[in-house]
């Protein structure tokens, strides 16, 4: 009964776990405890917030001010307005950074190098850092939004292309150059056709990107729906808060779902 | 013992998959299936354990009903019965003995399993299965680092781990080399006589099926058009249960020992 | 066509037409973006005065920058501002993962029922719909400034991009081993914890990760609105118009986020190789990297 059916191996001994997967989970378990610390983690802060009297003031939501054209609908538009022209110039621009960024298509090693280092330092600042920067260089509004976002989003724009642009078949660009074509016009008819519909893709998903970015800019002055939210918090007039957060919860979701129909019409 | 009773198997757009089945199998039976693809054998493995419910009819294990069983039911019925697939259906990225723990779930309180804390008796039994399918040795190793042989033979441990009276065969070696396909066809035969488990095997193979099978059952368009003795299968029996000639690709030929 | 050594060109056959629907949707889809842009534009209240001296402004900025005031800026303790930083976003993750885990497996169409499944997705959509800087404006008017204001925020926008990620990942596991746990007899959280976890462990383990690398930037935004960290610290200097110290700040963040980007990366590579490895593109990554959210 207890006879083996297969060739009767010894039986082997339970393994260690790995020296660098047991340090790595003491750190993450260390590191975790130590920063809770630092950030004054504390439960208590759920009875507190649970048993605030401010969050009357959510309600009930004041709907007469907020579907007054002038404080909602009109800077939720100029909130577009932002996403949409920065989406634009980010992504003009990024074409030919990406060309310039991609071990593919760099005209040379220098370009490349630059051209990755420049953008690697400007994805790393973040969006708002760049909005508060030029709110302080061009002064407050919704000028300074679409400029902050035109230059984020080109960073974030190159960053996706150029690695497709990577990836893109090198045999048509040798086709065109062994044609004795120039460097600029091989690019354009060897790589160019095959990542343009990436190219598309990005770029909407880009614009996507942007109009969200843009909802919080005027938080830091940079213009569009935030700088009505932050005049409202500074009066303390939550339930209007609210209302704003129920529009732009509807537009984010209206906005992913047309973002999903063409990527899928797309793709 | 094992009875199907008039089952009917309907999936949902109206595909009959079984009609109107009526078989019965003995204690330590070694019963093997053939047929076309999409002739049912996959529905009547299914079946039996409840994967696949039945849509008319009645299907008993030693007594249990299996249609219309409640969940507590049907876990208590696969619990017996333990299976084994085409596809090996390991988790590739976590070890052996894992593996063939899963086979003890249904005997461990779930939230001891849930927490990885297996009683010694489980572990025992794992790596008994482990043993009598002499892979022991790589307890401790990925299963995707196994060849595919290994990973069935893997496969077939965690159902021994059940402990099971019953041992279902999807098409245990149709993702085989032929040599592998007949150790794995081996070792499922010395199983089944050692330890006295009814075994149930689907194949495509009619070589592997005269080889290895003592009862063979044909089916065609989920009816059941042969049962009887290899002994008294012809080349003809095989003609009626395809439909059509026998081609190649129903024989793994082969090095035939 | 008959006669094979002939180069003339071979005129019997008709030349077709230069196809017109290719060119009509070009022109279609620059004039919308063209409109667009415009329409934009108006509402910008730009003058052609601002526009041409913005750019001369702007590098009047980056040139006082230089040199950064870094002595001064450390003795302000700008690193310690940016450590915050990032333990903020630190706990903001592990709260987001450890909370969404569960929810990504309730959410799962291959294993979840779908009266379970529904209410998870929209929890998720709306989730993530509310920027967490808003979120943590609430909860800093609720509870009083502070960094575990902004790690809570992180943590409940890391839930929604965390659970909807993860979910996918479950949903793209092979079922084979889910059939195996039911054929033994093993119960639903069985077949969770020993087929689907191990399989998608390696997959959700990186999306932290990389959630982790998204929210070291949204704390340092966070600190802006007075949550803790390194944002504070760049807006007042920003607001007394000390241009070297404000040149120090984003260098040291910079840098932050720079290696954290680069350990991180390293970590996942490595967690994705100890896996089935080569699963899915780079661009998936970097998008998942940039926003959490998938192409697919």
């Amino acid at each position: 009964m207890t006879q083996p059916v297969g060739e009767v191996g010894q039986r082997p001994t339970k393994p260690r776990p790995k020296l660098t997967v047991v340090l790595g989970l003491v750190a993450a378990v260390v590191f975790t405890l130590y920063s809770a610390q630092q950030v004054d983690m504390r439960v208590s802060t759920f009875v507190d917030m649970w048993t605030n009297p401010l969050w009357e003031k959510f309600w009930p939501i004041e709907w007469d001010w907020v579907l007054d054209r002038s404080h909602v609908i009109d800077p939720l538009i100029e909130t577009f307005q932002i996403g949409i022209i920065s989406a634009v110039i980010g992504c003009s621009l990024a074409l030919p950074v990406s060309f310039a960024m991609s071990r593919l298509t760099a005209p040379n090693r220098g370009v490349y190098y630059v051209t990755k280092a420049v953008m690697n330092v400007v994805r790393a600042v973040p969006d708002l850092f760049w909005a508060k920067l030029l709110v302080t260089a061009v002064g407050v509004g919704a000028f300074a939004g679409a400029w902050a976002l035109s230059i984020f989003s080109l960073a974030v724009m190159v960053k996706l292309f150029s690695e497709e642009v990577d990836s893109a078949d090198p045999r048509p660009l040798e086709a065109a150059k062994a044609a004795g074509g120039r460097h600029l016009p091989s690019v354009a008819t060897g790589v160019l056709p095959t990542v343009f519909p990436a190219y598309v893709a990005y770029s909407l998903y880009v614009l996507e990107l942007n109009i969200r970015a843009s909802l919080v800019l005027g938080l830091v002055g940079a213009g569009g729906i935030g700088r009505v939210i932050e005049a409202q918090r500074g009066a303390f007039q939550f339930d209007r808060i609210l209302g704003i957060l129920v529009i732009i919860f509807a537009v984010v979701f209206i906005l992913e779902q047309i973002s999903v129909a063409l990527r899928r019409r797309l793709v | 013992m094992i009875r199907f009773e008039n089952v009917s198997v309907t999936y949902r757009g109206g595909v009959k998959a079984l009609r109107n089945l009526d078989l019965t199998i003995e204690d330590g039976e070694f019963v093997v299936v053939v047929g076309l693809s999409g002739a049912g054998k996959s529905t009547l493995l299914r079946a039996l354990n409840g994967l696949v419910p039945a849509t008319e009819g009645s299907i008993t294990i030693d007594g249990t009903e299996v249609v219309g069983a409640s969940a507590a039911t049907l876990r208590e019925v696969r619990s017996n019965i333990g299976m084994i697939f085409q596809t090996f259906n390991l988790v590739e990225r976590t070890t052996v003995i894992n593996n063939v723990l899963m086979g003890r779930l249904s005997a461990v309180p779930a939230w001891r399993s849930t927490l990885g804390l297996w009683p010694a008796t489980a572990r025992e039994e794992a790596m008994l299965a482990l043993e009598r399918v002499g892979i022991v040795d790589k307890a401790y190793v990925r299963a995707s680092n196994l060849s595919g042989g290994q990973q069935q033979r893997v496969g077939i441990a965690r159902a021994l781990a059940q402990k099971p009276s019953v041992m279902l065969a999807d098409e245990p070696v149709a993702a085989l080399d032929p040599v592998t396909s007949r150790q794995v066809m081996g070792d499922l035969q010395r199983i089944n006589q050692q330890l006295g488990i009814t075994t149930i095997i689907n194949l495509h193979y009619l070589d592997l099926a005269q080889e290895y099978g003592r009862r063979l059952i044909g089916l065609r368009d989920g009816l059941l058009v042969f049962d009887g003795l290899i002994d008294d299968v012809t080349p003809d029996t095989f003609t009626s249960i395809y439909g059509r000639e026998i081609a190649a690709s129903d024989v793994l030929a082969d090095d035939e020992p | 066509m008959t006669d094979t050594t002939s180069t003339e060109p071979d005129t019997s056959t008709q030349r077709p037409a230069r196809p017109v629907a290719p060119r009509v949707w070009k022109w279609a889809i620059s004039a919308v973006i063209l409109v667009a842009a415009t329409w934009s534009i108006t509402g910008l209240d730009v003058s052609i005065d601002r526009l041409t001296s913005a750019p001369g402004d702007a590098w009047n900025i980056l040139k006082r920058m230089w040199p950064p005031a870094f002595a001064e800026e450390i003795d302000r303790g700008v690193i310690g501002k940016v450590l915050e930083s990032v333990y903020i976003a630190w706990i903001g993750t592990v709260i987001g993962a450890v909370i969404s885990l569960p929810l990504s497996f309730l959410a799962a169409s291959n294993v979840s029922p779908v009266w379970i499944r529904l209410p998870m997705r929209q929890l998720f959509n709306a989730i993530r719909a509310v920027p967490e800087l808003i979120v943590a404006m609430i909860i800093l008017a609720v509870t009083g400034l502070g960094p575990w204001a902004g790690a809570l925020a992180i943590g409940i926008h890391s839930v929604g991009t965390l659970g909807k990620l993860s979910s996918e990942a479950v949903e793209s596991i092979d079922a084979g081993p889910i059939e195996a746990v039911e054929a033994a007899g093993g119960r639903w959280i069985s077949s969770m914890r020993w087929a689907v976890f191990p399989q998608v462990l390696p997959t959700v383990v990186s999306y932290w990760l990389f959630r982790f690398e998204i929210n070291v930037r949204a704390s340092a935004v966070l600190g802006m609105i007075g949550a803790g960290g390194v944002g504070s610290e760049l807006v007042s200097q920003l607001n007394f118009r000390n241009f070297p110290e404000v040149g120090a700040v984003l260098f040291v963040t910079v840098v932050a986020v720079v290696s954290i980007d680069t350990l991180s990366a390293m970590v996942r590579r490595r967690i994705i190789q100890g896996g089935t490895g080569g699963e899915g593109s780079r661009n998936d990554e970097a998008l998942a990297d940039l926003t959490g959210i998938s192409l697919r």
